[in-house]
């Protein structure tokens, strides 16, 4: 959906960032440029758990009085609920602080346009498979520490399944939890398989770990900047032909995602004001 | 400001700027063969990593790479390569100046951290303040001016680190925007987690607090 410009606003995106690489925030950059690039914000900054800026320092960064908050997380969870808001001292969908008006919208994850990002990923990676030869299968971490993520992959699958993309299957599958992505061509009725990893960056887990339950590699191998691992789709794997895409937040289009929770927030809460 | 020179009015240019130590070859022929970059758009990757390609998650650390020029046309776009640099580092700066700026002392900081960091916050204050002298300033590749204390009550211990003033290159400080560390790193969280960790397994630690010591003893 197209957004008004917001020429007196300030966007906030917020990621969670890694000590050890520079892979798990850079989606959140790209997304910053893509969206500083229409114009449609004042300013467009983002902020980081454990980069820099934290949290607390992108305040000093903001010169409006009007500021969108929007977590580039997959889902509601711990971070969004408790890290966020305490970090940024919000109390509820808008909060003044210090003379600016931060607005929480909710993280992109659980937003239904996602539905649309998987299955571009998913034509994308792999532009001749039929569908209806083909299942689709989108896989996250699991286990209780992300039980969000899980319910937020779940809705995901029901969505597509309901789109009339005309895929064979649509599965969810975990790496911690059943059912189990080493699983994957048991589970598959199909002799295509496209498997697509409901992450916000690339990091360990689709990097590393998952093509080692894909059974793409035998060991984890170096991380994301280093490598290419995207690029020798398909893969001849267990009597079927595997397409593995990178992860979902690194899609160009995430940064409309973005754009749609900041709308949602707007429709959702401000024309209660007006 | 840190370890980047800007320079006005070079050959009509809004600003260009360079690792100070690279300041000298904007004004020789052909930029004195360093790569020029239009925009802010590049500052991220420059920031990100080292010459050899190693990861700076600190953007506070004094190696910047060298061997290029940023050529900015606007105070904005100079803004913008500025917050990729040194994130937030203006704001921070004019906040403080304006004396605006909240400061965070150590323990709360620690406080905050979220599952295996939680253990930050039991090492002691003793070994707090060696962590600063090990870890922070400039002999130690750190570029920030320390504004934060242990906790309100808990100064820093006078050394090196502490003394910095935020100016790694040799201005005085009309001449430079100092880096303000507002708030400890992740860096400094993670080597308070690996100290707490040490002074908690060793009872005879003579950082080991009294209370922990006591609670460890019992179990
Ligand atoms: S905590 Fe120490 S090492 Fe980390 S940024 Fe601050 S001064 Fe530098």
């Amino acid at each position: 959906m197209p957004i008004a410009p917001k020429p007196h606003s300030a966007l906030l995106i917020v990621g969670h960032g890694s000590t050890g690489n520079p892979d798990s925030s850079a989606p959140c950059f790209e997304h910053a440029d893509a969206i500083r690039r229409r114009g449609l914000f004042a300013e467009v900054h983002c902020c980081f758990w454990k980069e820099e800026p934290s949290l607390r320092e992108a305040f000093y960064m903001i010169d409006s009085g009007e500021v969108y908050v929007v977590p580039d997380f997959i889902s509601e969870g711990y971070f969004t609920q408790d890290v966020i808001p305490r970090e940024l001292q919000l109390t509820g969908p808008s909060t003044i602080i210090r003379g600016k008006t931060f607005h929480y919208c909710l993280p992109v994850g659980s937003h239904p346009s996602m539905t649309r990002l998987i299955l571009r990923r998913a034509r994308e990676v792999a532009p001749d498979a039929d569908p209806a030869q083909t299942t689709l299968i989108i896989t996250g971490h699991g286990t209780h520490l992300n039980r969000n993520s899980a319910q937020a992959i779940r809705d995901q699958v029901s969505r597509i399944a309901a789109s009339g993309a005309g895929y064979a299957a649509v599965l969810d599958a975990y790496m911690e939890e059943p059912p189990f992505i080493a699983g994957w061509d048991l589970m598959a009725p199909t002799p295509q398989v496209i498997v697509v990893p409901f992450f916000i960056a690339d990091g360990l887990h689709s990097y590393q770990d998952i093509p080692v339950l894909l059974g793409i590699e035998k060991e984890p191998g170096a991380a994301a900047s280093q490598r290419d691992i995207f690029r020798h789709n398909p893969h001849h794997l267990r009597d079927k032909l595997l397409y593995y895409s990178s992860a979902i937040g690194t899609e160009r289009l995430l940064a409309d995602v973005i754009l749609d929770q900041v709308a949602d927030f707007d429709r959702m809460h401000k024309s209660a004001l007006t | 400001m840190g370890e980047l020179e800007f320079q006005t009015n070079v050959s009509n240019h809004f600003c260009i700027v360079t690792h100070w130590q690279d300041a000298g070859r904007v004004n020789e022929p052909g930029f004195g063969g360093l790569e020029r970059h239009d925009g802010p758009s590049a500052a991220r990757d420059l920031a990100c990593r080292t010459e050899d390609g190693q990861y700076r998650f600190n953007k506070g650390q004094t190696n910047l790479q060298r061997g290029w020029m940023m050529v900015l046309e606007s105070g904005e776009d100079l803004r913008q390569a500025l917050d990729q640099f040194y994130p937030a580092g203006v704001g921070v700066f004019l906040a403080h100046r304006n004396d605006t700026l909240e400061v965070e002392n150590l323990r709360d900081k620690l406080q905050r951290q979220s599952g295996m960091y939680r253990l930050a916050d039991k090492i002691s204050d003793a070994g707090a303040q060696q962590l600063i002298r090990k870890i922070c300033g400039p002999n130690h590749a750190c570029a920030r001016r320390i504004l934060w204390q242990i906790d309100a009550h808990t100064p820093l211990d006078d050394s090196e680190a502490s003394r910095f003033s935020g100016i790694p290159a040799p201005l005085a400080e009309n001449e430079a925007i100092p880096l303000l560390c507002r708030e400890a790193c992740n860096f400094f969280v993670e080597e308070c987690r690996k100290a707490a960790q040490e002074e908690m397994l060793d009872l005879n630690h003579p950082n080991t607090r009294a209370s922990d010591r006591a609670g460890l003893r019992g179990l």
